[in-house]
């Protein structure tokens, strides 16, 4: 039996680039096994609530590194172990509560992960009202292709 | 002359980061600012223009955790304008989907940004890390039991996207929400548990007058429908909001503060300001987890009280859910036409935080021609500090660690509905 995998897709649509995980999780859809679950989860907040009964989960997201260190529209991939997400990964663009890296941090505290692993593209403007930048728009079909070959990967994995 | 200055970024992320400043001079506080980003007023001006039809879906982007509350001030207000009989059933469903999103919103607060706080932990992570795993995880089934349910009423979204003016785009079946009943039943028990816990945390002493504003509604503890009052006994209508309140700007701030429009004073809208001003409603298990977790008077104006008060709200949310599932009837059909009329559209629902105000002007073919959003962050910003003027000056004298940690409690008490609520505070002290 193939490994059970879903795909959470992250952030506000209405404000720029954090739009991106929402727009590329829903890109990849068409591309996906009808089996995969694809869920447009809006905070990474909720994320916590979407990491059982699935072996595996790709979450898509915009990111923003302090100070400019990464160009706007890089693409980038982090793999989850026992604790969560990489560090590096915390404050991503939630701004509620908890970021993705410490809602999979805590639900890694709480009982076993799923494999997870996330895509994210480095944001360039996350103005209310305004839709993706240039450099992330020219990103966005990479990101979904990202998506669809880490669920490829996750499916062929033994469960 | 010494002089020593505070800095506390608030919200370190995304857009308009937030700050407290605090300037302490020969032991005195001469300034104190409170910085605060408000998505809000973005949208107001992002919705000129739209649709009366496209405000349902706009509006609940403003907050990833209480989109509710945005629909339902929306929805409502533009359905009295409008005078749209919904079907029988939709207020009720409504009314539950409000629950949820207390219930979520409460639980998440308790338990992952205060509970921590109070404990002595950095975070919820530590906190389970250290010997609280099971009051976390208890936490986090009572929250999901809210996410859940706003799921199956909503639709697994972003945001729900089954409310629209009229009623719902699909109404929930019978078995999708009897379903819940068992988890209900439990949660009313673990509730209960969960006033216990937060019984005994350490809190601040810090009674203090202040006025406090909520809606009222004399036959259940307001959610959507309800008056205005506060606790000095004012008495208003959303009708009136704009009249009886008013919102100022101030020079350090991208955020409108409110006040009183005739006395320029502060109020503070939320939990504890619904528990005072709505007590005689609390159902049967709300009144003893609110009593457990240490509410035993009216009034209490003791803003770390706030805690308790949600902790009864949930209980509260959690049996108005399991009473409305038991007698619920999916409205049928979903939703009616609308056709709208121009006019001034105003209403004013409890979100968790507090009482959030909308108001929109349409014209004739139900175009937005001005919108206004007064959430409840906003309106407790000058609260805020008005408490941290009262509070500080007392505890000026410990560390700048500490003196951290209390302004973060008291920011953090009245749970802002930005990230400001979490442990993310830095610390940037001038002392002279």
């Amino acid at each position: 039996m193939s490994a059970r995998v879903r795909v959470i897709g992250c952030g506000n649509p209405e404000a720029g680039d954090d739009a991106v995980g929402l727009l590329a999780v829903g890109l990849a859809r068409r591309r996906l096994p009808p089996e995969v679950e694809v869920v447009r989860a809006g905070a990474s907040l909720r994320v916590l609530d979407l990491l059982d009964d699935v072996d595996a989960v790709v979450i898509a997201d915009a990111v923003r590194t302090p100070a400019g260190a990464r160009e706007p529209g890089t693409i980038v991939r982090a793999i989850g172990d026992g604790d969560g997400l990489p560090a590096e990964l915390r404050n991503s663009l939630s701004s509620h509560g908890l970021g993705l890296a410490e809602a999979v941090g805590l639900a890694a505290v709480m009982g076993p992960l799923p494999r997870v692993t996330f895509v994210g593209v480095e944001a360039a403007d996350l103005t209310a009202g305004h839709g993706l930048s240039p450099a992330v728009a020219t990103a966005l079909p990479a990101l979904v292709d990202a998506i669809v070959l880490e669920v490829a990967a996750m499916a062929e994995a033994p469960a | 002359m010494t002089h020593r200055s505070v800095e506390v970024p608030v919200v370190a992320r995304v857009e308009g980061e937030g700050a407290l400043h605090v300037r302490i001079d020969d032991g005195e506080i001469t300034r104190l600012e409170l910085e605060i980003y408000e998505p809000p007023r973005f949208f107001e001006s992002f919705l000129r223009g739209r649709h009366f039809s496209e405000v349902s879906d706009i509006v609940p982007r403003i907050c990833g955790i209480c989109p509710v509350a945005y629909q339902m001030s929306a929805i409502h207000g533009l359905e009295r304008l409008f005078a749209v009989e919904v079907p029988a059933g939709t207020y009720e469903l409504r009314r539950l989907l409000y629950c949820a999103e207390w219930i979520e919103s409460h639980m998440l607060h308790v338990h992952l940004l205060a509970a921590p706080d109070f404990l002595g932990f950095e975070s919820a992570i530590e906190m389970a890390q250290n010997g609280f795993k099971p009051q976390v995880e208890r936490g986090l089934r009572l929250k999901r039991i809210g996410n859940d349910l706003m799921a199956a009423i909503g639709g697994r979204e972003i945001h729900p996207v089954s409310p629209m003016v009229g009623g719902f785009s699909r109404a929930a079946t019978k078995r999708e929400l009897r379903a819940f009943e068992g988890r209900l039943e439990d949660a009313l028990a673990e509730i209960l548990d969960v006033a216990d816990f937060v019984a005994p945390l350490e809190m601040p002493a810090f009674p203090r007058d202040a006025e406090l504003v909520s809606m009222v509604n004399h036959i259940d503890y307001p959610m959507n429908a309800g008056d205005m009052a506060s606790t000095r006994g004012r008495a208003w209508t959303a009708e009136t909001y704009e009249q009886v309140t008013e919102e100022i700007h101030v020079a350090h701030s991208n955020a409108l503060h409110s006040v009183f429009a005739d006395t320029q004073a502060p109020y503070f809208v939320g939990p504890l300001a619904r528990y005072n001003l709505n007590e005689a409603t609390l159902t049967p298990v709300a009144r003893e987890a609110a009593a457990r977790a240490g509410l035993t008077t009216v009034p209490n104006l003791d803003p770390f009280a706030s805690m308790a008060a949600r902790v009864a709200e949930t209980a509260l949310a959690f049996e108005e859910a399991l009473r409305l599932i038991r007698a619920y009837e999916p409205p049928d059909p979903p939703h009616v036409e609308v056709t709208p009329r121009a006019g001034r559209a105003t209403w004013t629902t409890e979100a968790p935080r507090g009482t959030l105000y909308h108001r929109y002007d349409v014209d004739d073919e139900g175009t937005i021609t001005e919108a206004k959003i007064v959430p409840p962050t906003s309106q407790n910003l000058r609260h805020m500090e008005h408490d941290l003027r009262e509070f500080l000056p007392g505890v000026l004298d410990r560390s700048d660690e500490d003196l951290t940690l209390v302004a973060e409690q008291i920011v953090r008490n009245y749970d802002p509905c930005i990230s400001c609520a979490t442990h993310f505070l830095r610390l940037d002290i001038e002392r002279g």
